[in-house]
């Protein structure tokens, strides 16, 4: 069965590039992507050995399914796809909504001068939001995509993803206590 | 666009480039200082979304990445003789006759296999034979000009293998489809016959490139050697003198019977 669904796929697509390309490719690829993954990863599930499962699940896959990568533009958001997917499918398995995580275990703010303090805080108040306005969030600071792509990724429109970004930004500056909302309301 | 619209993307999206972003910008003091404060919680976001990365976290995967090539290699998660089974993969392999098959492929069968591995040629491609003149131009496009083409090219295309280039036929034969690679620019210096996890392959120097053959079975393997070297008007020595083409296409029932 499987055997079919291979020859159909490679049926259409007979050239491939050279093994030992392919190879390079696949490196670059890990080498250039897995820094930004593993932390979109770690995003996204909240833990450290999870989001490192995840992130070579991913890569494994992205390995077998190479040939399927056309254009070397959209490779980020062609792993953070598989990624998701992945993630998906654990979750699945689990039969864990995976909005339900709020068990983050964040880095140890250890040896603390006031700039680490400041981080743990906003990592504690990121983990703090609900994963509708922080997937997207992570999707545009760690992803550098546009509205419109985070759009695509989360299969939401692009007005509504703004309106989450928005929520997102306002409710880490509530959380921290940064009030200069109510400032930029009185400018306007 | 105003200060309201403004402010709305500067929340949702603060790196935005819209021209009438960026116009507004340089036009308005205040939603530019807006702007400056929002950067900068930006960076704060972007810093504490930047945890710390495992050590070796690249090393790791690309060393899981190459386990599991290498156990795909092996046949373990696809088995070779599966693959014999479910599509009509050929290598052509030189006979060492006097040596028996190796169990390790060598280097560029090897290239030849991963091709195979990748481009599974699926059984309804295979059930007739190709126009001879694709065949002819396959190997023109490769630099070759065929002396005459064999019966019994069921399939036909140009491919890469490794870093080479070649022709990539089925010819579906009494034991069963036997994968044939014509690669074009690389001439190996003697035949070599191998055998492992049920695949059976030789690959030959053939004019200026080399013919790799790979089967579930290697039966045939004299037979497509002989019809080959004739094809690219090498002298084949045999024990009837010259040898001349002998293989018939069997019918389309025959392609895929199994092993
Ligand atoms: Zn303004
Ligand atoms: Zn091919």
């Amino acid at each position: 069965m499987k055997q079919d669904v291979d020859c159909k796929e490679t049926a259409t697509m007979p050239v491939y590039p050279p093994m030992s390309s392919r190879q390079n490719q696949f490196e670059a690829l890990v080498r250039g992507h897995s820094t930004d993954l593993y932390r979109y990863a770690y995003w996204l599930c909240g833990q450290d050995a999870l989001a490192q499962d995840l992130v070579q699940d991913t890569f494994l896959r992205a390995w077998r399914a190479l040939d399927k990568l056309r254009e070397v533009g959209a490779v980020k958001a062609w792993l953070i796809t598989i990624l998701r997917r992945e993630h998906a499918r654990l979750f699945e398995r689990k039969s864990m909504p995976s909005d339900d995580i709020d068990d983050f275990d964040l880095p140890d703010p250890q040896a603390t001068p006031e700039r680490r303090t400041e981080e743990s805080a906003l990592r504690q108040a990121i983990a703090k939001l609900e994963p509708k306005y922080r997937d997207p969030l992570v999707l545009q600071v760690l992803g550098g995509f546009s509205c419109s792509e985070i759009a695509a990724q989360l299969g939401l429109g692009e007005a509504a993803v703004m309106t989450q970004l928005f929520r997102a930004r306002q409710k880490l500056k509530g959380q921290l206590g940064l009030d200069d909302q109510a400032a930029e309301v009185s400018e306007l | 666009m105003n200060c309201l619209e403004f402010r709305r993307r500067l929340g949702s999206e603060p790196a935005c480039s819209f021209e009438d972003f960026v116009a507004h910008r340089a036009e308005c003091v205040h939603c530019a200082a807006a702007h400056a404060r929002a950067e900068e919680f930006e960076s704060r976001i972007r810093a504490a979304f930047n945890v710390a990365v495992p050590a070796n976290l690249a090393d790791r995967i690309l060393l899981a990445q190459t386990t599991e090539a290498r156990h795909e290699r092996r046949g373990r998660r696809r088995g070779f003789a599966a693959l014999m089974l479910a599509a009509a993969a050929s290598i052509v392999v030189a006979l060492v006759a006097v040596n028996r098959p190796r169990t390790e492929v060598p280097e560029l069968a090897g290239m030849v296999v991963d091709h195979l591995r990748e481009h599974v040629v699926g059984a309804d491609r295979t059930g007739s034979p190709v126009p001879k003149q694709d065949v002819m131009d396959a190997f023109a496009a490769r630099g070759v000009s065929l002396a005459s083409v064999p019966d019994g090219v069921n399939y036909v295309h140009k491919c890469p293998a490794g870093p080479y280039n070649t022709v990539h036929m089925v010819m579906p034969e009494r034991s069963g489809p036997v994968s044939v690679v014509y690669v074009a620019d690389k001439r190996i210096a003697g035949q070599v016959d191998f055998s492992r996890d049920g695949m059976h392959g030789r690959q030959l120097p053939l004019g200026k490139g080399s013919l790799v053959m790979v089967a579930s079975a290697d039966a045939d393997f004299d037979a497509i050697e002989r019809v080959w070297k004739s094809a690219m008007g090498e002298a084949v020595a045999t024990s009837e003198g010259f040898a001349v083409p002998v293989l018939q296409s069997p019918g389309p029932g025959a392609i895929l019977a199994a092993p």
